[in-house]
Parts: C-alpha cells; sequence; structure tokens
C-alpha cells in the first residue's frame, strides 16, 4: 500500500484543490507543501525500511513494497488475452531516485511560493505531476509505466506554457514533441514486447518488465525472440528496439544533439517546475536506460556501448562549453545539466560496477545540486526580473548570505571533493577507465569535462559576485536585491546539507543500491554477450 | 428490425409534429423515439434474430453498432437544443431526415444481403446530400451538396456495378453464400470485390476518395457535419467490414495490397494536411479523413479482433468528435468562426468548455488515460501481431502528427489571450452532453474492459 498511497495522495488533494472555491487561492501552496511532505515522511519510511541485501532488479521475490493487481483484461480473440497488471515495486534502482523525488517536489512546492496567477490551475497541475512522477519510478508493469509516463508530459506541458516567460509557447510545444515522439515509438517496442512475452504462470501475454527481462519467457519465433532470425529493415529486432527505447529515454536525459528543448524549456520554465526538470525529469530518462533498457535488451546494451559512451562523452564536452558561451545564468545552469547528465551516460556506457553506481549516484547528486541552482537562479529573477550575467557585479557585498549559498552551490556542482558530485564523478570516471567495453580515451576526454565544469563555474562567480557592487538597474535593483529571506533559507539548507552529506557518507546510497548494481551489472554482461554470439550465429 | 421500425415512425411522426407547429415537441418525441428504438435493440441482446430470409441478421455486431449510431444521435440532437432554428424555420424537417439517415445507418449494420447493404446505404446517403446543401441560401452549403451528390452517386453506380458482378459470378446476394462460391468464377468475382472496395472506401472517405470530405464537412452546419463525422462513419465502417469480413475473407489476396496502399495515402493525405489548416472546421473535418485511415487497418487485417477494434475505436472517436463539435458550435455562435483564433484565451473566460475540448482533442490524438489511447491502441496491436511494422511506424508518426495539430487548439485555447471575456452561456442539456462525453472518455481511458468484451 505504501507506493500506492505515494502516488495517489496528491490526486487526492488535487481533487480537493479543484473543488474549493477560488477565495482559499492562498492556501493552496500550503496544501502542496503538506502533500509533498507527507510524501517525504513516507519515502523516509521507505528508507528505513529498505532491506539491503535483497537486489531486486530481475527477480519479483526480491522486489520490495510490491503491489500486484490485475487491472486491465482485453479478450483479443485469437490472439489471446491482453494482461495489464498494476504492478509497483521498488529496488535498489528506484528507491533513491523516488526518495529524491520527494525530496525535489519539496522544494519544488517552496519555490511556488513566486507563482501569482491563477493558483487553482497551478497547483491542481502540479499535484498531477507529482503523481505521475511518483508513478513512473514504481511501475514495473511497462504498460502503467508508459501511462504514468505520457501522464508526466500533458501537466509539464502547461506548466510551462502557462507560467513561463516570454517565449513559452514555442518552448512548451518543442518540449513536448521532442518527447512526444520519443514515446510514441516506445510504444511500438511495447506491444512487441508484449506480443513476445508470456507470463509463465497464466500463460497469457503480458507487459511484466520482469517477465520481459527473462528470456525463457519469450514466445518462440516471435519478434523479440532471441533465437527468431527474422530482421526488421535489415537489423536485428532486438537491436533496433535497443536503439527505440534509448533515444526515447536519451531525450530527456538529454544527449546531444536531442538536447535543443532542454535550454528552451529551462529558460522559459517558471523556477519550481525549472527544478522538476532538472531535479526529477532528467533522472526519468537516466532511470529508464538502466532498467528497461539494459533490464530487457543486455544485448543491446553490449553492442551499443561504445556509441552511448560517445553520446556521453559529447554530451559533456558540449554542454561545458555551451555552458561556458551562455550568457543566460540560468541557461548557464540548463547547459550544466547536459554536461553533468553526460557522466551518467558514460557510467551506464562502461557496463562496470563502479560505472553505473557512480551514474546512479550522479543522478541523485546533479538532482540535488541542480535543483539548488536553479532555486538560487530563482531568487534573483523574482527580485529583479533579470538574470543575465552581464548584468550583475559585486552580489557578494550586496547579498552575502545568498552568496554564500551560492558558492556552496557552485563548488559542489564543479566537483569538489567532499561534496556529492565529486564522488559521483570519479565513481563514473574509474568504471569508464577499467571497462571493457568503452576505450580509455573517452574516460580522459570525460575528465576534461570536470575541467571545463569548473571553468564556467568559477568564471560566473567572478563576473557576478566579486568586485565592486554594480548592477544595470542602479539604485532601483539595489533596494530590490534584499538577501534571500527565511522561506528560502528553509528551502536551501536541506539541499546544501544533503549534498554534504552524500559527499562525505556516501555509503548512504551505495549501500541501498550495491546489490542491485552487482546483479543487474554481472547478468547484463553474462546475458547479453550470449545473446549477441547467438545472434551472430543466426545472421551468419 | 423493431429498431427500424421505430424508427422510422418517430421520423414521420416528427415530420406532422412540424407541420402543425408544435415545435417545442420535436426534440422530445425524437429522443424518446430513439430511446425506445435503443431498448427495443437490448432486448434481443444474444438472440440472433433474421429477418426475411436472412436479409437483416441482428446479431450482437449488428446491435452494437446500432446502439453506438442511435446513443451518439440522441448526443447531437440533445446538442441541437436551437441550433437548426436558427438556421431556417423549418426545423421539424432536419430531425426527420436524421431520423431517416440514421434508419439507413442501422439497415448498414445489420444487413445479411447485399440489396440490403444498397438500400441501407442510399438512405443514408440520400438524407445526407440534402443535409448538406440544407443552408439554401448560403453557397459554400450549395457547393457542399453538389458536390457530394454527384461523387456520392457515381459511388452508388459504382457500388451497384460491383454487387451485380458479384451477384454474376455467385448467383447469390447472401453474404454467407457468396464466401462459399467465391471461387467459381474468379475473374468476374475480382473485378466485383475491386469495384465494392472502391465504392465502400468513397464513403467512408478514405483517399484517394477523399476530395467530398473536407468541403462538405465545413459547408454543411456544424452540428451536420458532426452527425456525418461520427454516424455516417461509423455506419459505413461497420458496414465495410460486415461485407468484408464475411463475404470476402477467401480472397484477401485481391484486396489487402489496394488497401495498404489506401492505409497509408489516408494517414499521410489526412494528418498532413490537417496540420496545416487555420481553420477548426476544416481541421477536424481532415482529422477524421485520418481517422478513417486508422480504422481501416482493423479492416486490412480481418480477424476476431477487428469487429471490436473498430466498434472500441469508433466508440472513442465519436463520442470525442461530438464533444469537440458541440465546443466549437458553442464558441461560433459567440464569435462568428470557427477559425483557430476563435479559440483563443477561451481556457480563461470559459474554463469548462476549454476543459471539454482539451480532454475530447486529448482523445481524438491518442493520449493515454483516454479512450481514443485505447482505440489506437488496440488498432496497433492487432496490426503488430499480424506483423505489419512498416505501416504501423507510419501509423504512429502520424499520430505524432495528429497530436501536433490537435494541441494547436490547446496552445490557442491556454496561451493565447483573448480579446473579449466575455464567458458563453450553454443550456442545461448541452452542458450535459459534453460532461457526458468526457466522462465516458475518461471512464473508457480508465476501465477499457467495460466495451473491449462485448463481440
Amino acid at each position: 500500500m505504501t507506493l500506492s498511497i505515494l502516488i495517489f495522495l496528491p490526486i487526492a488533494f488535487m481533487i480537493l484543490v479543484a473543488l474549493l472555491p477560488s477565495s482559499l487561492n492562498h492556501t493552496f501552496k500550503y496544501i502542496t507543501l503538506a502533500v509533498s511532505i507527507v510524501q517525504l515522511i513516507i519515502a523516509g519510511f521507505m528508507y528505513t525500511h529498505f532491506n539491503h541485501s535483497l537486489p531486486g532488479v530481475f527477480n519479483e521475490q526480491t522486489f520490495q513494497f510490491v503491489e500486484k493487481h490485475s487491472w486491465i483484461n482485453l479478450n483479443l480473440g485469437t490472439l489471446g488475452k491482453l494482461q495489464i497488471q498494476y504492478f509497483l515495486g521498488v529496488d535498489g534502482i528506484s528507491i533513491g531516485l523516488l526518495i529524491l523525488s520527494a525530496f525535489v517536489m519539496a522544494i519544488a512546492a517552496l519555490a511556488s511560493w513566486e507563482i501569482k496567477t491563477n493558483e487553482k490551475g497551478y497547483f491542481c497541475l502540479f499535484l498531477l505531476l507529482n503523481a505521475a512522477i511518483m508513478g513512473v519510478f514504481s511501475a514495473l508493469d511497462f504498460f502503467l509505466f508508459y501511462i504514468f509516463y505520457e501522464l508526466m508530459l500533458l501537466p509539464l506541458y502547461f506548466l510551462i506554457g502557462i507560467w513561463g516567460g516570454a517565449r513559452r509557447e514555442y518552448a512548451s510545444i518543442k518540449f513536448f514533441l521532442y518527447t512526444l515522439l520519443g514515446s510514441v515509438f516506445m510504444l511500438l517496442v511495447i506491444i512487441g514486447l508484449y506480443f513476445s512475452v508470456k507470463d509463465p504462470v497464466t500463460g497469457a501475454h503480458t507487459f511484466d518488465m520482469l517477465s520481459m527481462m527473462n528470456p525463457a519467457n519469450y514466445v518462440q519465433g516471435s519478434v523479440f525472440d532471441i533465437h527468431s532470425s527474422t530482421l526488421l529493415f535489415g537489423v536485428s529486432p532486438r537491436l533496433l528496439a535497443f536503439a527505440v527505447l534509448f533515444i526515447a529515454f536519451a531525450i530527456k536525459v538529454p544527449i546531444v544533439p536531442l538536447h535543443t528543448w532542454l535550454p528552451d524549456a529551462h529558460v522559459e520554465a517558471p523556477t519550481p517546475i525549472s527544478i522538476i526538470l532538472a531535479g526529477v525529469l532528467l533522472k526519468i530518462g537516466g532511470y529508464g536506460i538502466i532498467r528497461i533498457c539494459m533490464g530487457i535488451f543486455p544485448d543491446g546494451a553490449i553492442y551499443f556501448s561504445w556509441v552511448i559512451g560517445l553520446i556521453g562523452v559529447v554530451s559533456i564536452i558540449y554542454g561545458a562549453m555551451s555552458a561556458l558561451a551562455a550568457s543566460d545564468l540560468k541557461r548557464l545552469i540548463a547547459y550544466s545539466s547536459v554536461s553533468h547528465m553526460g557522466f551518467v551516460l558514460l557510467g551506464i556506457a562502461s557496463l562496470t560496477v563502479e560505472g553505473i553506481s557512480g551514474a546512479m549516484f550522479q543522478m541523485i547528486s546533479h538532482g540535488v545540486l541542480s535543483s539548488m541552482l536553479f532555486f538560487l537562479v530563482g531568487v534573483i529573477y523574482n527580485r529583479v526580473h533579470d538574470r543575465d550575467i552581464a548584468n550583475f557585479r559585486g552580489l557578494y557585498s550586496q547579498m552575502p548570505t545568498y552568496s554564500v549559498f551560492v558558492f556552496i552551490a557552485f563548488f559542489a556542482s564543479l566537483g569538489l571533493p567532499g561534496f556529492s558530485a565529486f564522488i559521483a564523478e570519479a565513481f563514473s570516471l574509474i568504471g569508464a577507465f577499467n571497462s571493457n567495453s568503452i576505450p580509455r580515451w573517452m574516460a580522459v576526454v570525460g575528465a576534461v569535462g570536470i575541467l571545463l565544469g569548473a571553468a564556467y563555474f568559477l568564471w560566473t562567480l567572478q563576473r557576478m559576485f566579486f568586485g565592486k557592487t554594480r548592477f544595470k538597474g542602479g539604485e532601483e535593483w539595489q533596494s530590490q536585491l534584499s538577501d534571500v529571506n527565511t522561506r528560502e533559507i528553509i528551502a536551501l539548507s536541506p539541499m546544501a546539507v544533503v549534498a554534504l552529506v552524500l559527499g562525505i557518507m556516501p555509503f548512504l546510497f551505495f549501500d541501498m543500491s550495491n546489490s542491485a548494481m552487482v546483479e543487474l551489472v554481472n547478468s547484463t554482461l553474462k546475458s547479453g554477450s550470449l545473446h549477441l554470439e547467438t545472434l551472430s550465429k543466426l545472421l551468419n | 428490425m423493431s429498431s427500424i421500425i421505430i424508427i422510422a415512425i418517430t421520423a414521420i411522426v416528427v415530420l406532422y409534429l412540424g407541420l402543425y407547429k408544435v415545435k417545442s415537441a420535436l426534440l422530445p418525441v425524437s429522443v424518446l423515439g430513439l430511446l425506445g428504438a435503443a431498448a427495443s435493440l437490448v432486448c434481443v441482446w444474444d438472440k440472433n434474430i433474421s429477418y426475411f430470409n436472412d436479409m437483416l441478421v441482428f446479431n450482437n455486431y449488428a446491435i452494437a453498432f446500432s446502439i453506438l449510431l442511435i446513443a451518439t444521435t440522441i448526443l447531437i440532437f440533445l446538442l441541437s437544443g436551437n441550433y437548426f432554428e436558427k438556421i431556417s424555420s423549418n426545423v421539424a424537417e432536419y430531425y426527420t431526415i436524421l431520423l431517416f439517415a440514421l434508419s439507413g445507418g442501422v439497415v448498414m449494420v445489420s444487413f445479411q444481403n447485399m440489396s440490403m447493404l444498397f438500400i441501407g446505404i442510399e438512405i443514408l446517403s440520400v438524407s445526407m446530400y440534402i443535409m448538406a446543401g440544407i443552408k439554401k441560401t448560403d453557397s459554400a452549403s450549395n457547393e457542399a451538396a453538389l458536390k457530394y451528390f454527384l461523387m456520392g452517386s457515381f459511388a452508388t453506380g459504382i457500388l451497384l456495378f460491383g454487387i451485380a458482378l458479384i451477384y454474376g459470378a455467385t448467383g447469390s446476394f447472401n453474404l454467407v453464400q457468396i464466401a462459399g462460391k467465391a471461387s467459381e468464377q474468379p475473374l468476374l468475382f475480382y473485378a466485383g470485390v475491386i469495384f465494392m472496395l472502391i465504392a465502400m472506401t468513397f464513403k467512408v472517405g478514405v483517399a484517394p476518395f477523399h476530395f467530398w470530405t473536407p468541403d462538405v464537412y465545413q459547408g454543411a452546419p456544424t452540428l451536420v457535419s458532426s452527425f456525418m463525422s461520427t454516424v455516417v462513419k461509423t455506419a459505413g465502417f461497420a458496414a465495410f467490414l460486415r461485407l468484408f469480413g464475411s463475404a470476402f475473407t477467401s480472397v484477401p489476396a485481391i484486396w489487402t495490397v489496394t488497401l495498404v496502399v489506401m492505409v497509408v495515402l489516408t494517414l499521410l493525405i489526412g494528418n498532413i494536411t490537417a496540420a496545416f489548416q487555420q481553420n477548426v472546421k476544416r481541421m477536424l473535418a481532415y482529422s477524421s479523413i485520418s481517422h478513417a485511415g486508422y480504422m481501416l487497418i482493423a479492416i486490412l487485417l480481418l480477424g476476431q479482433a477487428s469487429p471490436n477494434a473498430i466498434l472500441i475505436y469508433s466508440v472513442a472517436y465519436s463520442i470525442a468528435s461530438v464533444a469537440s463539435f458541440g465546443v466549437m458550435v458553442a464558441v461560433k455562435e459567440q464569435k462568428g468562426s470557427d477559425d483557430l483564433s476563435a479559440f483563443n484565451g477561451l481556457g480563461r473566460t470559459n474554463p469548462v468548455l476549454a476543459f471539454v475540448m482539451t480532454v475530447a482533442l486529448c482523445s481524438l490524438g491518442g493520449i493515454p488515460l483516454t479512450a481514443g489511447f485505447f482505440g489506437k491502441f488496440y488498432i496497433f496491436g492487432v496490426a503488430i501481431a499480424a506483423n505489419y511494422t512498416w505501416l504501423i511506424a507510419i501509423a504512429v508518426l502520424m499520430a505524432a502528427v495528429g497530436i501536433y495539430y490537435y494541441f494547436k487548439v490547446i496552445i490557442a485555447m491556454y496561451l493565447r489571450e483573448s480579446e473579449n471575456s466575455e464567458s458563453i452561456q450553454l443550456s442545461l442539456a448541452y452542458k450535459f452532453v459534453l460532461i457526458f462525453c468526457i466522462m465516458i472518455t475518461i471512464l473508457l481511458g480508465i476501465a477499457p474492459a467495460l466495451i473491449t468484451n462485448i463481440l
């Protein structure tokens, strides 16, 4: 029941907010915050009750907080029965992201104080988004996953499109179409998988992800059967399916060259939505690649590891270069996200326990740090409605407490030892160095990305915070740029603390995920290379 | 059978009511008659009754589609409120002609004999020619009627020719007997099949025989267009499937290739042209062409799952279309236009209307948790199982294009500012229909099993 409560609590309160009269406008933000805090408490409960020794990943027995009910049963006549389940559960891969989501949503709720127009619509959509995010990380039925995945898209589209900045219309439709294009093709793979896989117990076709991960459940001669020699468009259907799923998720991560929605969406979105985008949404891409692409198509993960690694490295360098060139502070941080998420891909491509653990840790660490960075940008933007780097100078003497938070966030993000990002990037790089599947130079080039990261963060600090106080808006800005207030300190401090704690005690996370990672990597390498061997035999 | 009689009698009664100027009774009498017809159908569920030496067979397939047609008509009638009165003073003839058209539709979904198919199609088509041109003083309406009539009668001729050829080849009008004798005179038979295929695809508005659709939809009064795009289309597809599913299953090789080409053309032309439209009504007309393309996929893959697939798709599509046309009528009444710009700022001035439109368009676009998603999902699923992967890849791509143009309306409603901020007043029946439609759309999106296991 725990996971269902986590998912449906926001929906219940969304209905409440929709029914309350508009005269209670001011209470909606408190309701939303209260929902997020309750979710955070539930997440904490799950953390304390999570059994570290159970790996999960492939075996339903070792998943925790499992809920499994039959949901839709359609009779397809000669094609058998369509069996869709309401199947939830967490393991070492998803628990960390679930807790991160609850945390980020609470921060985003605190940042939503800035929303002043049409609060009812905003908070309804916000709560719907919250429910969809929780659902994505806990769904174990592919169909259910897809529903939550799409359900996330609509509220985000409206939240950016209605409450966004000047070019919101362009940014929201671009974001929507990019993601949609990926997900409609994902639907094809889902249907193909459905017809290839049978539930070993009931004998009906199923959308159960865990059944899809076991090669024994595939129907002989079906599209995605390992022993089938049919070709789709001249390539093996399994490899094609991996590529399609990978692109669908990689658009979310995002990868260069499919990243162009991200800077636009971030720049135009209101602060809380930027926080959710960077803090949670990008992680769904990484999560999907690890859980679904690797889990179901391990052969593809090995076959494409070189390409994935290359994409990761390109994203790291290209994102960092673009951040160096950005003149808008929010755009700079958006590009830094592209760069940091590149490490996730690099770690995944390495196919080593260190690398993938590093990738997971990078997702958690980046979730916290990018939320903090976007929150910090929002602080200035709310006060003077400007965030061009060139328009600010000497902010340190104007807003000392704020600047301290900025220093923490910047140094943590550029990979200073002691903060979470350092551990994450180090592990990804170690994994890449030790990897058999990608060449060493990728790790070396990735390391250069850290250097570039230091460059743009430090240069920004120098330009905006040091020197004599001078603003474009002159006296007027000086009076408006007050230091952070209590609400902002309450929101910022936990993020700084989490970044520090995870940096010093990374085992808080690693202990939780380690058994899952070992299981995932070993099994991927083993069954993946086995499948590839079968495949090459079939094709020759 | 009793349902056809009830509908026809209701139509005549309504005509007389119009003669005696009892305008207020027209709507209640029509709706009551339709409810009676639906009830008489429910009573014979699972009974498989045939009439007149198997001319008409009311099996569950026929009953399910008949009820869908009747329900859609009731919803459209409830929307009409005083819509028809604004166009003309002779309101009764609208109800009468639409009721006659509906009775033709019921014949079309329950025929077992080619002659009944022809009669059904003709009753429906002739009524629709009149409805398309009913705005006598409007030149667009006249053009639509003329175009529809000329092309439609040409297609009828082809249909009749096809029936004659098949009769020549098999010596029978009965679907079951035709299926049994398909191989006796192959040449005549194949030619007949192709002729009938062309006629049926014309009637449901599939490319390359779609040219009448946009002009007719745009020229006709909006509620009549909604009738055409729901009842007429559903009846057409149900008849199409019934004909090909029972009579021509033995020779799929003859017509599947043609049909595949038509599906691809329809999907491409319907969706891509719709994406360039600035007028919402015309956009919906093109989108209805594209929906015909998706439904055609189910016919292409004749199998046990096809009737269900067509039923689910038509339920989802009909309900969403009624809702979206209903919103469009309300907007046009206030703004005097159904261009995209008329929808600007609707989200602020009329949140309920905008919400209804959003759900309806999401369903038409196939967004999950709406009925339209399951319609598409089911059809794609059946097609993938039959190894039509490349066809579905095109269909999915076109579905994405579809979402793009449906969202143009949603963007206009929520992200643009409107010039005037008056809200639109709606009658109770109007609100009921709109809310009912989206409730059903969402309900079927969450629990599709309610209708999927019917057939």
